[in-house]
């Protein structure tokens, strides 16, 4: 039996996406659009203050509205979050005390959203105000209040220093330092996050939708939380209007809206406005990093020192603190693709009274890579040399892989030097260079910025994955199309596509007699679901498992019908054939009958029915995926206004499922990018208000402000099934260092060297009139 | 404690050609009464601040945000949502064409991105990049990186100039 059913026809090829006939026509069903008769919908009364303690609580009002059916407390709804390990007791509905502007303290359920927030309207809270906790330096001084009574703000604390560093460090002939300042972003998905959960009229269960991205592991926490059983609880995810990270975390809503359901036993919905989105789903960054490092004459870069602090927020979230991934990660591969020998880091991540961080796309990688990548460009300029050629200097080379860097991470092979002078040459590096230096002369600033990435992807643990593997079950139907169920979790990656591209190649079968379900705990089995980038090569791993095994037992029946060796059985187009003799073939069609129907024509020992269940975990802990981002800016220095002129893509994530696919994503992450580094800020003002809740105030990427980009594709196969390696986030981890390095590039004449984002059209303006002085002289 | 009643009215809406006699407050936005009175969900509630364009339908054939206008604002008018350009069997060109061009990744903003390409290529048949880039720049996309959407507009603008020629046999004046 061949390896797959013939050459593959649909693996790397650009199909369209089978889910886009109902997306274009609007009949998709999102979260909003889930409704059933007696439905009540919810608001939420939020904290107003930062810090503070409840005295009291005025909600006789709120419930004497007509069209209002609960107005809840933590006296109704004691539930809570608990984050292992973290000690932070995060409760559903505040008891107490509040600890960030936007936590809930009252749940309203009414006729429909109109009345719940009229009812809202009419609750009474008195505070006494306590002084908050804003800034992440000042959060870990001994003086400063503690976020909660007790315990240190300081919740995590970790030194690492590779052997010899003091000595590699204090030696080396060149030293700089700097501070990188990341303010707070968040995934502003354009569906806003909801919930909706029902006792089930027909088995009695609790059904929850949610637009989540672990469909499985929301289950887990539902129940533990609500002291339920997994099989008493279904989780569905309708259509997702996108996740990027903030619909990987469970959130005290989620809980209110399912204890609503069991106890009011009625349907209940609640769907956040934009408003609540920015000051409810799970913040990103937030960090402060003073960094040190140290190089030779020639720019060899010998050892870099970070002290990487992070913003917690109010509390631990769940399933995990996103302040730790966006430190513990980032100091993992804070050398990038680089062979700089030492590395020290420590890591403070501490509480403060701000939203909770979690998940945004690329978690930890927009800040290691504009370290990394100001780290060379800092070099270059210090010394004096083309940037290219300290990267060129640096690079880890084809001979170093398997390459393990300095925190004991095992890189397997990339094409790091290659996908650099690709995109050099895409970006017409050397042309530009003269261009630049004649528009200078005419007072014109353009800047181009390099970005050579490394992202560690399908990782056995990520932010999705409570598991290191992916379950895919196959079903060939009696009728011989093929039903598959993966445990994934997708928000627009056009999964039903990618995994119908890889099955179908194993079964021999097209594409479109495969449909692909997920988000249904009921229909999918139990798997880790989408973030992590993850699911093309986990999840694909598992789709092509699943197909291997279902396509022997396919090859073992037909060898068996028509009387032949197995190994001379082929699957193609729909038929299992005898190689070489096209007439003796059986359609899956006929095969399915004989194995549901005629199953006295079966082998000896082959049961009926086909339909099998597989799980993949891949053969290593992580696999790396690489590539190189160029950009080409103009910075106006009257306006400050910063425009992207040209970008340029190398990227190598293994073996391409579908090409188009993989562009799409990379052109997203892209435009993520240009808002982290230049539009997209949370921000927080002196009393602890956020200040930024509306779409007018945190500033998203439209399409005037993302260019065309060149795209070009290596590909490095990973050790996985199939060959892949992840890449959902890479384009986000690459283009905020590429940007906001042009724009350094492009000021170079005033001195200026960016070190916090985004820059703003302020920020520039100041550096222009300031010629702020040059690197480290601070 | 006041009494409460609810002040309703009764107006009739006409929505993809047909006619809907819908009873409603006068404080309820276009977009909820689309959605949830008349049933048509695939027009998309992003933000309600009236920067997404998520929500965006055609009034009178020009687009419009519905969450920034109220039901009540909208008699008279003629109201056309994404379900309206859907044609009984397949996709219009411009769909197919977002199909096509991977214009689209989780379809959110996707109905919006629909109905202003549809209003854009009515008024500028042939619009050159930065005339869609322009036109689109109401409508935010968090998926796609708009490089696709705007490839999948103008490739539509595209097929249509060349089904114009076929049926004015042979001249292209009109998608000039
Ligand atoms: S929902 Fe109307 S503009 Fe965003
Ligand atoms: S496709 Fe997701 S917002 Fe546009």
């Amino acid at each position: 039996m061949a390896d797959m059913a013939s050459r593959p026809q649909f693996t790397g090829s650009r199909i369209t996406r089978i889910e886009d006939a109902r997306l274009v026509s609007g009949q998709a069903r999102y979260l909003d659009d889930v409704d059933f008769p007696g439905m009540l919908e919810v608001a939420f009364v939020r904290s107003n203050r930062p810090a503070a303690k409840i005295t009291s609580i005025d909600i006789e009002a709120a419930k004497a509205l007509p069209g209002v059916k609960a107005v809840w407390t933590h006296d109704n709804c004691p539930l809570e979050m608990t984050s292992a390990g973290f000690k932070t007791t995060w409760y559903a509905l505040a008891k107490d005390e509040v600890r960030f502007v936007g936590e809930p303290i009252v749940a309203i359920a009414a006729e429909n959203r109109y009345v719940a927030e009229d009812a809202a309207d009419l609750v009474r809270i008195r505070y006494e105000e306590v002084e908050p906790v804003l800034d992440v330096r000042t959060a870990a001084l001994e003086s400063t209040r503690q976020v909660h009574e007790g315990r240190s703000n300081v919740f995590f604390h970790r030194e690492r220093k590779t052997e010899g560093f003091d000595d590699a460090f204090n030696n080396a002939p060149h030293r700089l330092k700097d501070t990188f300042t990341f303010h707070r972003q968040t995934g502003a998905a354009m569906e806003n996050r909801s919930f909706a959960a029902l006792m089930d009229p027909f088995s009695g269960r609790l059904t929850c939708y949610c637009g989540h991205q672990s469909p499985h592991e929301l289950r887990s926490e539902l129940c533990e939380m609500l002291g339920m059983e997994e099989n008493m609880v279904r989780v569905v995810v309708p259509e997702v209007g996108g996740a990027f990270g903030i619909k990987a975390a469970m959130y005290p809503e989620y809980l209110v809206v399912s204890w609503m359901a069991l106890k009011l036993r009625r349907p209940v919905k609640w769907v956040s406005d934009r408003q609540e989105s920015f000051l409810s789903d799970v913040h990103a960054r937030d960090g402060v990093h003073d960094v040190e490092f140290a190089f030779d004459d020639d720019g060899k870069i010998i050892a870099i020192y970070d002290h990487m602090m992070a913003d917690q927020g109010a509390y631990a979230a769940v399933p995990f603190p996103g302040s730790l991934g966006e430190t513990v990660t980032a100091a993992n591969v804070l050398t990038g693709p680089y062979t700089i020998p030492h590395q020290a880091t420590v890591i403070d991540c501490s509480f403060s009274n701000k939203m909770p961080l979690g998940a945004y796309r690329g978690v930890w990688g927009p800040i290691a890579s504009f370290i990394q990548e100001g780290i060379v460009d800092r070099v270059a300029r210090h010394l004096g040399k083309d940037p290219v050629d300290v990267r060129r200097m640096n690079m880890i080379s084809d001979a170093d892989f398997p390459y393990k860097n300095p925190s004991k991470m095992l890189y397997d092979k990339g094409s790091y030097l290659k996908s650099m002078e690709d995109a050099l040459r895409l970006i017409g590096y050397e042309d530009f260079r003269k261009k630049q230096a004649e528009y200078r002369t005419q007072g014109r600033y353009l800047g181009v910025g390099i970005s050579v990435f490394v992202e560690p992807t399908a990782s056995a643990s990520s932010e999705a994955g409570s598991v290191g593997y992916e379950a895919c079950t196959i079903r060939v139907e009696p009728t011989g199309t093929v039903t598959a169920a993966l445990g994934l979790g997708p928000s627009g990656q056009g999964h039903e596509t990618t995994m119908a591209q890889l099955i179908a190649d194993q079964l021999g079968v097209d594409v479109k007699d495969i449909v692909i379900l997920h988000g249904d705990t009921d229909s999918a089995p139990f798997g880790g679901g989408t973030g992590g980038s993850r699911s093309g090569t986990i999840g694909g791993g598992a789709a092509i498992s699943a197909g291997k095994e279902m396509r022997a037992k396919l090859v073992k029946l037909a060898a068996h019908v028509l009387e032949a060796g197995e190994d001379d059985i082929e699957l193609q187009e729909g038929k299992a054939f005898v190689a070489g003799v096209p007439a003796k073939s059986l359609t899956i069609k006929e095969l399915a009958q004989i194995a549901y129907t005629h199953v006295a024509k079966l082998p000896e020992g082959m049961k009926p029915g086909l339909e099998i269940v597989t799980r993949y975990q891949p053969p290593f802990k992580v696999s790396f995926s690489n590539g190189t981002h160029i950009a080409v800016v103009e910075v106006h220095p009257d306006t400050g206004l910063i425009e992207t002129l040209d970008y340029a893509v190398v990227n190598d994530c293994g073996n391409l499922i579908n090409p188009t696919i993989v562009e799409g994503q990379i052109h997203g992450g892209v435009a993520q990018g240009i808002g982290e580094a230049f539009l997209e800020e949370l921000k927080y003002d002196e009393n602890g208000q956020l200040v930024t809740t509306s779409m007018q105030d945190y500033l998203l990427p439209a399409s005037v402000e993302v260019p065309r980009m060149k795209i070009e594709h290596i590909e490095t196969p990973s050790a996985s099934e199939g060959g892949f390696k992840g890449m959902g986030e890479g384009s986000l981890i690459a283009a905020p260092a590429a940007l906001t390095a042009a724009v350094s590039d492009a000021l170079e004449p005033f001195g200026v060297m960016v070190n916090a984002m985004p820059v703003t059209p302020a920020q520039v303006v100041e550096w222009v009139s300031k010629g702020t002085p040059a690197v480290g002289a601070d | 404690m006041e009494t409460f009643t609810k002040q309703t009215v009764q107006i009739t809406l006409r929505v993809n050609g047909e006619n809907h006699s819908v009873e409603v407050e006068p404080r309820m936005l276009l977009a909820d009464v689309l959605r949830h009175e008349i049933g048509l969900t695939g027009t998309h509630v992003g933000c309600e601040q009236g920067v997404c364009g998520a929500c965006t339908i055609l009034v009178d054939g020009a687009p419009e945000r519905s969450c920034l206008m109220f039901a009540v604002q909208a008699e008279g008018r003629e109201i056309t949502t994404i379900e309206g350009v859907t044609p009984d069997e397949g996709m219009s060109e411009l769909q197919a064409s977002f199909q096509k061009h991977h214009g689209l990744q989780c379809g959110f903003c996707t109905p919006g991105m629909i109905l202003t390409s549809e209003a854009l290529l009515a008024r500028n048949p042939n619009p050159s990049e930065a005339e869609i880039r322009e036109a689109l720049s109401g409508n935010l996309c968090r998926c796609t990186g708009y490089q696709f959407i705007v490839d999948s507009v103008q490739d539509a603008a595209a097929a249509k100039a060349v089904n114009h020629t076929n049926a004015d046999g042979g001249s292209d004046k009109e998608g000039a």
